[in-house]
């Protein structure tokens, strides 16, 4: 019996089953060769409930402002999500760090529930709360099991609208701040990034996610408390929810998002200027970014920067291979046998964006690693790629596109992104299709847009050989 | 349009930053970079919290988690309460110590209790003569008899006295009379040696004492008062309340001469034997 369970541990149970009541027949998955996976399995009763239908994403804008979607996708989990424009673009000189601090102070006391309130309460609901914020958005993210959905819901309203900021409660955050500040530090792309912005733009998205040093421990909480009321209102806001019914998910928005209404303050258009920041450290590996003014979202042009990321190579698809459809990984093994690692870095925002290449060589062979990079867009910039390369381009990024609205928390950040730019909600198809209409003299005028504009670039690591940005 | 996902590839968790306000354990994967940044609400029972080990301070008979302990409950038991027992009867006679001492410290003090008792020297007293001490702001009257004044007194019938009361109720040693000089009638001041019967006698309305301070003749009603009194050896203060009345050296032998009446003690004995015995005398004043 013992020997049997072993062998058992990759058929399925009812052939476990099976073997329990006949004992002398032995298990292995070879009896299996003639039933396909196509085929119903033997024996057992075809399931007479009914499916439940497939729905669509539905999308309504509510006359405060607030835009609800819903997906109703028949999972036992429910997710909801309050998407607020009120990233750390939206900060100003004298509040710089607010919204890293907003992020962590999710879990404080608010008007209607107390802090320990607020996490026993998700917890006995077993369900989670998260925050996620980028430079444009800031997410509020909830889900637990459909049934408690309203209980959580009140929760996450709670957690976006009534905010209390009580300042003993701000100011125990400051080691929280800390400890994030020093973890982000142990990553050197988040450094590269952060350095990155802060050399491209002159406002708005050069600030950073993570609070300055000289902001740690003075960020207050009427700082807090004036940020909120300026961007956390019903003009830009989306409330998208998965697993919920749109009737539903829209009477809880009326009921309980419309504190502040407006739009909002007004919004400061970043201003792209170009520039170079280099940390000098003893890093055995140097990290260097180099980009130049890429495309806007939602733009034609932010899908064409998206193929020509992929025809440069963005990330391995097989684990410990060669890179072999990555032009920058073929470009740079032929100038250098040391270790890096190259990727073409693609950004795209509301108002503007950044398209380059990433490079992470060892201290003595960066200068030739992002030389053959940049010659290798180059390359491309001067026509020489092939439609194969950009069929190829364009596979990956549907699947890819298409694999990350396979998950929940995906399909989410999806929905929530377009609801909160266009109050709308384009089909997966569509997307497909905008993808596919670019052409191989779109690239090629994306690459020459990289190659012939003011560049930026950040670098970090032991620097002696890495060229400076008028050099490279 | 395209999330943020699609467009930047492998690069995407740098460009937003989570916090996990409450993590829910039924999702495995975490998106963050950084989990254990320090997020609102996880902890985990069975990792998180420590429990010091009290292993030192546990008794050995409980601390093997597979041993029933109801085999040792009740030695336990009785030893807890048995040493609780004993603490308490301890701490309860503490405590009755503490209190009687702060209560008896308003009781009155040394200093007052001092004035309250007077030692006599009895050597300075020659025999037949009274003499006259402040004490508690009332005359009192040491009177050291002669043998004819004891022999009188002792005779003297006590059914014809107004306040009937033997003499030798009256004085431990009956070679001295010690009374308060307070006439029982109206409280004067009587006059030693004076009087019919050989004792006191008062000039304000003529009462006569004899020598063992008794009424025989006046308008007094009541014999002179005997207070607490206390004969003691040098230096040896006894009780509170008493007259403590010293003994001399030179005045042993003529003591001695008298306790040997009493207790029978044979001649040539030496002298601290002596002076223990007199020591021993202790007559109890009037109660």
């Amino acid at each position: 019996m013992l020997s049997e369970g072993i062998l058992l541990k990759k058929s399925l149970v009812l052939n476990s089953i099976q073997c329990h009541y006949i004992p002398q027949k032995r298990c292995y998955a070879a009896t299996r060769r003639s039933e396909a996976l196509t085929e119903h399995l033997t024996g057992l009763a075809p399931s007479s409930a009914a499916l439940l239908p497939t729905q669509n994403v539905q999308v309504s804008k509510l006359p405060s402002g607030l835009v609800v979607a819903s997906l109703e996708n028949n999972s036992p989990l429910s997710r909801v999500g309050v998407f607020v424009k009120a990233g750390c673009r939206y900060e100003t000189v004298e509040n710089q760090g607010v919204s890293h601090v907003l992020r962590l102070a999710a879990n404080l006391t608010t008007k209607g529930a107390s802090a320990f309130k607020i996490c026993r309460g998700v917890e006995a609901l077993g369900g989670s709360l998260s925050v996620t914020s980028s430079r444009e958005t800031t997410v509020y993210t909830a889900d637990c099991l459909r049934d408690h959905l309203d209980l959580l819901f009140e929760f996450l309203v709670d957690v976006t609208t009534a905010q209390d900021f009580r300042p003993w409660e701000v100011d125990d955050l400051t080691s929280r701040v800390k400890i994030d500040k020093a973890l982000a530090q142990q990553c050197p792309q988040i450094g590269v990034i952060e350095k990155l912005h802060e050399a491209a733009y002159k406002n708005a998205l050069s600030n950073s996610l993570y609070c300055p040093d000289y902001m740690v421990g003075r960020v207050s909480a009427t700082q807090l408390q004036s940020f909120v009321e300026d961007h956390f209102t019903t003009g830009r806001m989306a409330l998208v929810g998965l697993g919920v019914q749109h009737s539903v998910l829209r009477q809880m928005a009326e009921g309980l998002l419309s504190v502040h209404s407006g739009a909002g303050a007004p919004v400061a258009k970043a201003v792209y200027r170009g520039g170079e920041l280099r940390v000098q450290n003893n890093d055995d590996l140097v990290h260097a970014l180099i980009t130049s003014e890429g495309g806007v979202t939602g733009s034609a042009d932010a899908n064409t920067f998206s193929v020509l990321q992929r025809i440069l190579g963005a990330g391995p698809h097989v684990k410990r291979g060669s890179n072999i459809t990555s032009k920058l990984s073929q470009g740079i093994a032929k100038a250098t046998t040391q270790p890096f690692d190259a990727t073409a870095f693609n950004a795209s925002y509301s108002d503007s964006g950044l398209f380059g290449v990433y490079t992470i060589a060892q201290a003595d062979s960066a200068g030739d690693v992002i030389k053959a990079a940049i010659a290798q867009v180059r390359g491309v910039a001067e026509g020489h790629i092939s439609e194969a390369d950009i069929s190829r381009a364009k596979n990956q990024v549907k699947s890819e596109y298409l694999m990350s609205i396979e998950s929940s928390e995906g399909l989410m950040e999806e929905i929530g992104a377009q609801a909160l730019t266009t109050a709308a909600y384009q089909l997966p198809d569509a997307v497909l299709q905008a993808i596919d209409a670019v052409t191989q003299d779109d690239v090629v005028k994306a690459a020459k847009q990289f190659v012939d504009g003011k560049k930026t670039m950040a670098a970090i690591g032991h620097l002696m050989n890495t060229p400076f940005v008028d050099e490279v | 349009m395209m999330s943020t996902v699609a467009r930047s590839g492998a690069l995407v968790p740098y460009l937003h930053s989570t916090k996990h306000a409450v993590k829910s354990l039924l999702t495995p994967g975490v998106k963050d970079l950084a989990p254990a940044a320090a997020p609102g609400g996880i902890r985990l029972a069975h990792t998180d919290i420590k429990i010091p080990d009290f292993t030192d301070y546990r008794r050995p008979e409980v601390t093997d988690p597979d041993k029933s302990s109801q085999e040792s409950s009740d030695a336990r038991r009785s030893f807890s309460y048995l040493f609780t027992g004993a603490t308490t009867v301890v701490g309860v006679y503490a405590a009755k110590t503490v209190v009687t001492q702060f209560v008896s410290s308003m009781s009155a003090t040394a200093d007052v209790l001092a004035l309250s008792q007077i030692e006599i020297k009895l050597s300075d007293i020659p025999e037949g003569k009274n003499m006259t001490f402040k004490w508690r702001g009332k005359p009192l009257f040491v009177r050291h008899r002669t043998e004819k004044e004891i022999a009188i007194e002792e005779g003297v019938n006590v059914s014809d006295l107004r306040d009937p009361q033997h003499d030798k109720d009256r004085a431990i040693n009956p070679n001295w009379i010690i009374v308060l000089g307070v006439c029982t009638h109206l409280g004067c001041v009587p006059i030693s040696n004076a009087g019919d019967f050989g004792g006191y006698y008062c000039p304000c309305h003529g009462s006569h004492y004899d020598a063992s301070g008794r009424i025989r003749k006046g308008p007094a009603p009541l014999n002179l008062e005997v207070p607490h009194y206390v004969f003691s050896d040098e230096g040896t203060v006894l009780d509170d309340h008493k007259i403590i009345v010293e003994l001399l050296l030179l005045l042993r032998t003529e003591l001695h001469d008298d306790l040997g009446q009493r207790f029978e003690l044979s001649a040539g004995q030496p002298a601290a034997q002596q002076a223990s015995n007199s020591t021993a005398y202790r007559g109890r004043g009037f109660e």
